[in-house]
């Protein structure tokens, strides 16, 4: 039994005074994440940036493997058999010493200091497209997991016990669901996704029961504000845009950020005219958590033509712009571009491209959104773009480092050849590599080349105030470089590519980095004397 | 504005496509209105045929009957593999080793035709779902003279290759969409590497695998040879296909379509 004190009115609302077994403080949500890693990204900023430091680049080149531990999930399971369902692609949430993880229809709970199986949870075989599970989310003592099927699950995170299902979509219209739900208040938010004509929401439940407290639907209702930039109510009646990715928030503004994912058809029209941008589809969107009403939006790709959703991470941050302080937010958009906005109204900063071959667009308009130039989409002849559908980016996190100022992501060199003749298809092989771009100038600061070996695949990244930058190479290398410059200062292979983004706690005075590869997890930390030395566990 | 004359051309091939495609659902609803008398399947080639049993009795179970996939293995129908495959040459070197680590169990034993066959069964199949799109004439819209002139010059596909030598009669054997994939993104070859070691040693062979850290290669004696490239004073790679990789962010879709236009005269 353990009791903590309970400072927040908010705390005093949501939870029973006196906190037993594993707990989430709903306070730790606001704090930079270090004993605690309460959220997908760690905490509400998207920045994933860590502020512990024993682990540095001083002493980073003793890092040593502290344990690893093997998934088993049973041949009969569906995920096993999935040939992307099967890897963890979840970053684990950690409260009270227990790590909390996923794979599509399974969620287990494991001992952050040994790597010990404490439950797991499996899900009953299925029919939905197991393509990955990027985690679950916490309120109190109760754990939220959305299964393939689209079931919203809450789990007991003592004992994995099931508290109640609740049905967010129904599979047998191709929806599939892979979030990681979100937290914030007494908001369970969560959205499905589907690859069809289909109209596309986001949606918040109650943390107690299951019940349905919002949806926010992408494709607006007819005569609705966004209904303009659709050529009829039937197209946008199922015109897309699932924001299948977590979104950031701001507690002071109270607004939540995601971006959407893209329209469907890619041939639907209006087209090939620039009238047409089809809201909120490939948009960033600020919404309000307890009404799921929207505050404002900004289209990154308007009408979008080639599958290049928003769904990027929002990163939120707050830092100069031109002389003037701002609260800021950033994304690395899968379109090639990087976008730099103004939280609190929404209003466009800064765009650039950050991958030089990205050729979609001829132009960049008055508000920063690029042109489309349609004459790169599908046609009889062909023509020949960049990026390809995986994206210049994907789902692979980025990381903010407040001390550098640089935004760090990972991305991909891709062609594809898009035609309307014959029944081939040609994309050359995702060529990755990391990329620093300057928040202030939008500018590619350096690039650390990854290679081109793990298929349709890279890992998130993660910065720390050890004045470091994880992530792993497409070859089993899992790398600590200098987020200044770039370079390598450590690397360790796992033998196979990692497949999710790295996340860092301290447990007992100790600094560990955990991160997966397929269904394995590697934890590391420096040797003990070296932890000892190295007092200052938390940073700056 | 000087935009304009580029929307037009869109538009007008907007009006074109459009055309085709009321075309085809006019053809669809007369079918479907057409009395209860089902169309006759679509009669596979020979080939076809064969390799549906072959499919059957060797991938059915995994990839399912259609090979649409199963919970298992995926839907081979939208499998960029199976798309850039012609005639097996990239199903049969897949088919050799598999992917053990996806599950993938190789089928070393199926013989050349036999790949033949399924990878002809798997086009029909594809064809029989994606329905039909345009021929790939339709990609035929460049100037051979063009396409030439590039061949020679911008492009310097001359400095490697000849139309009289390896590409001679390219077009009798090759469509239009795999001539164009084929040179955009033509199958890996083997590299070679060269690794200077710090006494100023000498190892040349096939490269095997490189990373940031790690370079190895089989000499030419067929030894395995491997180095911690911080031991290393120079890896010097040679990749035969970096002409090819280099032109991919340099081409104009123009280019492309003249190229084509021109190899698709090499009969």
């Amino acid at each position: 039994m353990k009791c903590r004190p309970i400072l927040s009115l908010a705390s005093l609302l949501f939870l029973p005074i006196c906190l037993s077994a594993q707990t989430l403080d709903p306070e730790a949500l606001h704090r930079p994440p270090t004993d605690t890693w309460p959220t997908y990204n760690g905490d509400y900023s998207g920045q994933r940036y860590s502020t512990l430091s024993q682990i540095n680049a001083a002493n980073v080149s003793s890092l040593g493997l502290a344990w690893t531990h093997h998934v088993e999930f049973g041949n009969e399971s569906y995920a096993q058999q999935a040939s992307e369902g099967r890897r963890i692609k979840s970053t684990p949430l950690l409260v009270d010493g227990v790590l909390y993880f996923t794979i599509t229809d399974n969620v287990w709970a494991m001992d952050a200091l040994t790597g010990r199986e404490l439950w797991h949870y499996a899900w009953p075989n299925n029919r939905a497209i197991h393509v990955a599970n990027r985690g679950v989310g916490m309120y109190g003592k109760w754990l939220y997991f959305m299964s393939p099927d689209n079931y919203l699950v809450s789990l007991n995170a003592k004992d994995g016990s099931e508290r109640w299902r609740v049905q967010v979509a129904d599979v047998k219209q191709d929806f599939f669901s892979a979030t990681s739900p979100l937290i914030i208040g007494n908001h369970v938010i969560v959205g499905p996704g589907n690859n069809d004509n289909i109209r596309a929401w986001l949606e918040s439940r109650d943390p107690e029961t299951g019940a349905l407290q919002w949806k926010w639907w992408v494709d607006p209702d007819p005569g609705a504000p966004g209904s303009e930039t659709w050529v009829d109510n039937a197209t946008m009646a199922k015109g897309g845009g699932f924001p299948w990715l977590t979104g950031t928030y701001d507690p002071e503004l109270n607004l939540y950020y995601l971006g959407t994912g893209n329209g469907v058809p890619t041939d639907r029209p209006p087209h090939p005219t620039p009238e047409g941008d089809s809201l909120y589809t490939a948009s960033i969107v600020a919404l309000n958590p307890d009404t799921g009403k929207l505050v404002w939006a900004y289209q990154v790709t308007p009408h979008d033509t080639h599958d290049y959703d928003a769904g990027q991470t929002p990163i939120i941050f707050d830092g100069e712009f031109q002389g003037k302080k701002r609260k800021l937010l950033a994304q690395v958009s899968r379109n090639g571009y990087f976008f730099l906005l103004d939280r609190v109204t929404g209003e466009h900063l800064l765009t650039t491209k950050y991958m030089p071959e990205t050729n979609w667009a001829k132009d960049i308009d008055a508000e920063g959104r690029p042109i489309p130039d349609y004459t790169k989409d599908a046609n009889p002849p062909g023509a020949l773009v960049s990026p390809y559908p995986i994206g210049a980016t994907n789902w692979w996190s980025p990381s903010y480092d407040p001390k550098t100022g640089l935004i760090y992501c990972n991305a991909a060199r891709t062609w594809a050849y898009f035609t309307t003749s014959g029944y081939g298809r040609f994309r050359s092989p995702p060529d990755y590599l990391t990329v620093a771009i300057d928040y202030k100038t939008g500018k590619v600061v350096w690039t650390h080349e990854l290679g081109d070996k793990s298929g349709v695949l890279i890992s998130g990244l993660l910065t720390t105030a050890g004045n470091l930058l994880f992530g792993g190479d497409s070859f089993g290398n899992f790398l600590a470089m200098d987020p200044a410059t770039g370079k390598t200062l450590w690397h360790a292979s796992l033998g196979q590519f990692v497949t999710n983004s790295a996340m860092t706690y301290e447990l007992n005075g100790r600094q560990y980095l955990l991160v997966a590869a397929n269904d394995t997890w590697f934890a590391f930390a420096v040797p003990e004397s070296e932890a000892k030395n190295n007092g200052h566990i938390k940073g700056h | 504005m000087k935009k304009q004359p580029e929307l037009i051309t869109s538009r007008k091939l907007l009006f074109a496509c459009l055309g085709i495609c009321m075309t085809a659902a006019l053809i669809r609803s007369a079918a479907a209105q057409a009395p209860a008398a089902t169309p006759p399947p679509t009669p596979y080639s020979a080939a076809a045929e064969q390799g549906k049993g072959i499919f059957s009795s060797s991938c059915s179970f995994c990839h399912g009957s259609q090979a649409t996939g199963t919970e298992q293995a995926p839907n081979l129908l939208r499998s960029p593999l199976v798309f850039q495959d012609h005639n097996g040459d990239s199903l049969g070197p897949f088919l050799k080793d598999g992917r053990p680590t996806l599950g993938m169990p190789a089928f070393p034993t199926l013989a050349p035709e036999q790949v033949q066959d399924i990878s002809a069964f798997l086009h029909a199949r594809i064809q029989e779902i994606r329905g039909t799109r345009l021929p790939e004439t339709a990609m035929l819209v460049g100037d051979p003279k063009a396409g030439l002139a590039y061949f020679n010059g911008a492009g310097k596909c001359s400095t490697c290759h000849s139309a009289t030598g390896d590409l001679a009669h390219i077009a009798a054997k090759t469509q239009p969409l795999a001539l164009t994939t084929l040179f955009l993104t033509p199958p890996a070859k083997p590299i070679q590497v060269t690794v200077v070691l710090p006494s100023g040693q000498t190892v040349s062979g096939q490269l095997e695998y490189l990373d940031e850290f790690t370079v190895a290669l089989v000499d030419a004696d067929g030894a395995y040879r491997t180095f911690p490239r911080d031991r290393t004073k120079s890896v010097d790679v040679v990749d035969p296909l970096i002409a090819h990789k280099k032109l991919l962010p340099m081409y104009t879709d123009k280019d492309i379509h003249d190229l084509l236009a021109y190899l698709v005269t090499l009969k």
